[in-house]
């Protein structure tokens, strides 16, 4: 238990600082911000309660939104995606289910099931955050266009940080 | 009663989700809108720290730069001062009187957190109300726009810059005059569209867009960019793309104007609208 919640205060913190130091920094032709540190989200044990889940995300969104000066923007869309990951992890759950105790992790389950998983939670995250973002439904479609290639490139990213923690 | 918990055990998440759902909207409602900067100032005591840490790696970094803008500034100023040496050693010179007719006054400040990456981009500067900075006081980087200032604290304030969706700025093209509103589309930092410009005057890829001192915010003639493409769009207006000539990313010794003679203007233009 305490074990646990030393490692996820880690994973948390390289995270947050992964994300404030070199993803922020990256401005690419307009459309491309990627928000890796949803990554902890997405690592949070199966079983873990969903109360929990709620709480832990909207806490990783206000420390974002601390760091980048944008107060709710980060929290609300972190918050969504921890309420629909007990659903999609549902909808997606491998044929003989979960191993209890286990993490959602490329390791166990694969790397179709992972790349699914990270596809549908960091979509619905981005397309929360960045309608919140521009709070108008004028730009609809350039909105769209940033969701779509952000939330390629962190995805990309986030297997690859998957990848070299497996290959630990 | 027992419905009741039945109802609250069964719907907990549901509950805890728009519960928390509320205070982040909350926040993003009351705390986004910059003008009510006591919530970010207070948010953002908490991180400054960290920022003014990362920041002076950065500025180091960017030493050979900042030399570079710097010395070219100092060769613009010093022609300046060698101009106007000329006018006082000749004998008949037109009075510029520079106490009683100085419009505008400037100081400089140093960006300690920016941002480029968002639809909305602020960035922060080290003087707020003690320093005499105060809202709606324009901010140049080397002679073209920047932003401007929202909001101030007693030692900070921010501005929102130009790449920002809720910016609007007159401005014109310096070869013939006419002006138009100039604001940024949302995609690119380093692109803003300049619209109203009506659809029988010549316009060059090339030409310099100023700024009006319409507003009584920026002083007339501020650089702000270069036309680099223009079409025509329903209506009678150009729809041109202006390429700007700061770059946002490098941010870092800015400049803040004051009007001095901004309320005076603003109550004469109240008087007839």
């Amino acid at each position: 238990m305490i074990n646990s919640i030393f490692r996820f205060g880690l994973i948390f913190i390289l995270l947050i600082l992964l994300q404030v130091l070199l993803f922020n920094n990256i401005q690419f032709s307009g459309y491309v911000n990627p928000y890796v540190y949803v990554m902890f989200i997405l690592l949070l044990p199966v079983e873990i309660p969903s109360w929990l889940l709620l709480l832990l995300s909207f806490a990783a969104g206000l420390v974002m939104d601390f760091f980048s000066g944008t107060p709710g923007m980060h929290s609300s869309a972190t918050l969504l995606a921890g309420f629909v990951r007990p659903y999609i992890l549902r909808i997606i759950s491998p044929r003989d289910g979960y191993e209890p105790g286990s993490a959602p992790s490329m390791l166990i389950y694969g790397f179709r099931w992972f790349l699914l998983y990270t596809l549908l939670i960091v979509f619905v995250h981005h397309t929360a955050l960045f309608y919140l973002e521009v709070f108008r439904f004028a730009d609809f479609f350039s909105t769209l266009m940033r969701v779509l290639f952000s939330s390629l490139f962190s995805i990309t990213f986030i297997l690859f940080i998957e990848y070299y923690r497996r290959g630990k | 009663m027992r419905n009741l918990l039945n109802f609250l055990t069964r719907y907990n998440n549901l509950i805890i989700f728009l519960i928390l759902e509320g205070i982040a909207v909350y926040l993003l409602a009351t705390g986004n809108n910059y003008h009510n900067t006591r919530v970010v100032n207070g948010i953002r005591g908490l991180t400054r720290g960290i920022e003014e840490r990362i920041n002076n790696t950065r500025n180091y970094l960017n030493l050979r730069e900042v030399n570079k803008t710097l010395a070219e500034e100092n060769s613009t100023l010093k022609n300046r001062i060698s101009d106007m040496a000329k006018k006082e050693n000749s004998l008949f010179f037109s009075v510029s009187d520079s106490i009683y007719n100085q419009q505008y006054n400037y100081t400089s400040a140093e960006v300690i957190e920016n941002s480029v990456n968002r639809q909305k981009n602020f960035f922060t500067l080290n003087k707020g109300e003690r320093q005499g900075v105060k809202e709606d006081m324009a901010v140049t980087f080397g002679n073209s726009v920047a932003g401007v200032i929202v909001g101030c604290s007693e030692n900070y304030s921010v501005a929102m810059s130009l790449i920002n969706l809720d910016f609007k700025l007159s401005a014109r093209i310096k070869s013939n005059g006419y002006f138009g509103s100039l604001n940024w589309d949302g995609s690119d930092i380093r692109h803003a569209i300049l619209s109203e410009i009506p659809q029988h005057v010549t316009v060059n890829a090339g030409d310099t867009i100023e700024t009006t001192g319409y507003s009584a915010i920026f002083p007339e003639g501020v650089m702000i960019g270069t036309v680099s493409d223009f079409e025509k769009i329903g209506g009678d207006f150009y729809k041109i793309t202006v390429s700007l000539i700061t770059d946002f990313k490098k941010l870092h010794f800015v400049e803040i104007i004051g009007n001095m003679k901004k309320t005076e203007q603003l109550e004469i233009e109240k008087l007839f609208q």
